[in-house]
């Protein structure tokens, strides 16, 4: 029997039982919607990750407390912090030919009010090279000055989400803020950067490093970005920092990471993440390969005289057992390319508040396991029907 | 003249030892191509074991089967798919036609599996049918068929292959008296188109109308008559 006759019995045993066939794809089209939207999102926001990366530049450098490491198994880290501004000043002022900038961060997250209004709030004090480093424009006002950094002048920069939660339709700039109740000058607005896996970064307020160490009262910094003079001196520069901070501190006490490992090192912790939301959707494809292959059983059984007839008028095994096990995948494979389409509107859709893209890669493995469910789980009933005794076939009603 | 069938010692036999039945024992019987024989018996007679075996829908437990003097006991069911699909023209008692599909799909089934190309399916369909009577339900779904029509469809399915012998089993069996008469009309012109036609039947006067009648009982042949008829009861009338 030729492959097209086949095909078309196989589509016109679907068109017969539109109904039934609908509900039953229904389990892939659920499966398969369900891996391409997780999918999307998880890989959305690698690429979020690796263009913020990307614009602090290859030739940076981060420092970060306690040893840490990275890996696809989960991030572990000695948390006893020992980066203190002490040390900040030593690699300031290291002479090292290699290191161009020193930039200490400290990030906590504080209550910020203006009048009756009042968010809890990302803090960021850091130098105002950050915002040109970062690519980080204002909407409205200005960014502060080195003389407020040296001042330590109690001036801010704030998200869209900050500013529209306490100055409502207002605008900011000149208006007070209480960070943890100490007043400072609300003197720009950073440009909106949206929204990553559901984390607002314009719930945010960046002050200058120095006023950020009054405002804590803190000795020690959370993170360090060092940017280097050149991306080719970059293994130079981490030995420079290496050398100084073994002066004070042990090895375990601090983790340095060229933009390339830290980016690689997310990147996996990211991979495995998506892989596993991924996974977990693949189970419910499993749930909907059970379906159809309940119901092609039951069309086998429905369809028993069918079966012995074809036999009777020289249909061979294999030719029962193509016939259903076509009608099966294409079952599946409809159902993964409905999927396929609900998945990539709904990542589309999703994209306008939470970063999404849907990978070439995960459209080929949707429609690619839809039609191996299909074919794993419509075997079963196809040799079944396959093996029917003719006679005991016709015979059945 | 070779005959197109011949059996020789053929059993079937079900069960286990204890509780074995003979359900064809020992079946010796040699027909010719261009005979039409009815075979009668009592139902558990055995005749439709005997005509499966003969269709190669069953295979016989022991014993020797000859179709056209090649033996068919050690045939694949690929092999047996083969010669059901080329030599045998199937007609049932129930009809057997695919519901929801037309008279003609219908017609061509056998074709579809001989790799026959789409346009020659159907003229060949159409051909049978037409010759049949029904060339103006061509398109029609059985559900719209009388009994008559629709076992007029399926003697066209059997015969569209070319077989050698068609096999029907009761066919006339869920059909009214009229209806009976003018498939047994056709049958018996086929057979004088040179057909081979064996059939199962258990009304006597149908089975009067075949040129030979086989009588079974417990899976045996007690006996095989040539019916004599004079040239008045030979008119088959047409078609």
């Amino acid at each position: 029997m030729q492959i097209t006759e086949i095909f078309k019995l196989a589509l016109e045993a679907i068109r017969v039982n539109k109904l039934r066939s609908m509900l039953t794809s229904l389990g892939i089209i659920i499966g398969v919607a369900a891996i391409i939207l997780l999918v999307s999102i998880g890989s959305g926001l690698q690429n979020y990750v690796t263009d913020e990366f990307k614009k602090l530049g290859a030739n940076s450098i981060f420092i970060l407390p306690g040893k840490v490491e990275i890996s696809a198994a989960g991030t572990s880290a000695q948390s006893v912090n020992k980066l203190t501004f002490a040390l900040m000043n030593k690699l300031e002022q290291s002479k090292s030919p290699n290191i161009e900038k020193v930039l200490p961060f400290i990030e906590i997250f504080v209550t910020a009010s203006n009048r009756n209004n009042s968010k809890v709030t990302r803090l960021v004090a850091t130098y105002n090279d950050y915002f040109l480093i970062s690519d980080i424009k204002t909407a409205e006002g200005r960014i502060y000055t080195q003389s407020e950094e040296k001042s330590s002048k109690k001036v801010a920069v704030i998200g869209k989400s900050v500013a529209k939660d306490l100055y409502k339709n207002q605008s900011p700039i000149g208006k007070q803020i209480s960070l943890s109740k100490k007043p400072f000058t609300v003197i720009g607005v950073f440009e909106p950067q949206g929204s990553v896996a559901g984390v607002d970064i314009d719930n945010a307020v960046i002050i200058p490093l120095s006023a950020g160490r009054n405002l804590t009262g803190t000795d020690l910094v959370n993170q360090v970005l060092v940017r280097t003079t050149s991306t080719e001196n970059i293994q130079e520069a981490k030995k420079d920092i290496e050398k100084i901070l073994l002066r004070t501190l042990s090895e375990d006490d601090f983790t340095i990471m060229t933009q390339e490992q830290l980016l690689s090192s997310i990147l996996q912790i990211l991979g495995v993440l998506t892989l596993a939301l991924g996974g977990i959707a693949a189970i419910s494809l499993v749930v909907g390969g059970v379906g159809i292959s309940n119901i092609m059983l039951v069309s086998v059984t429905e369809r028993t005289r069918e079966i012995g007839l074809r036999k009777a008028v020289g249909a061979r095994p294999s030719d029962i057992l193509t016939q259903f096990l076509i009608e099966a995948v294409i079952l599946s494979l409809v159902g993964g390319t409905i999927g396929l389409l609900i998945g990539a509107t709904g990542s589309v859709l999703i994209s306008a508040y939470i970063k999404s893209s849907v990978p070439l890669w995960a459209i080929f493995l949707g429609v690619g396991f839809s039609s191996l469910v299909g074919i794993i789980f419509g075997v079963a009933p196809a040799i079944r029907a396959s093996r029917l005794d003719p006679i005991v076939a016709l015979r059945y009603e | 003249m070779t005959p197109i069938i011949s059996t020789k010692n053929l059993c079937k036999y079900y069960g286990e030892e204890d509780n074995i039945t003979k359900a064809v024992d020992n079946v010796s019987v040699k027909i010719d191509k261009g005979e039409f024989v009815a075979i009668i018996g009592p139902s558990g007679s055995g005749k439709s074991t005997l005509m499966h075996m003969i269709g190669c829908l069953d295979k016989p437990t022991s014993g020797q089967y000859f179709l056209e003097n090649k033996q068919l006991v050690q045939f694949s069911e690929n092999e047996l798919a083969k010669i059901r699909n080329e030599q045998i023209g199937f007609v049932f008692q129930s009809f057997n036609l695919l519901p929801r599909t037309s008279a003609q799909k219908n017609v061509e089934l056998p074709l579809v599996y001989a790799k026959v190309g789409a346009g020659e399916r159907q003229e060949r369909a159409q051909n049978l049918l037409a010759k049949l009577g029904l060339k103006d339900k061509f398109l029609s779904t059985p559900a719209k068929l009388s009994g008559g029509q629709q076992q007029r469809v399926a003697i066209a399915r059997a015969l569209v292959n070319n077989p050698l012998i068609l096999l029907a089993d009761e066919p006339t069996g869920n059909l009214d008296t009229k209806a009976s008469y003018e498939i047994m009309d056709i049958l018996k012109n086929l057979n004088k188109e040179g057909i081979t036609v064996i059939m199962i039947t258990h009304e006597a006067d149908i089975a009067k109308q075949a040129k030979r009648i086989i009588s079974m009982r417990d899976g045996k042949i007690v006996s095989d008559k040539k019916i004599l008829k004079n040239k008045k009861n030979a008119n088959y009338g047409n078609i």
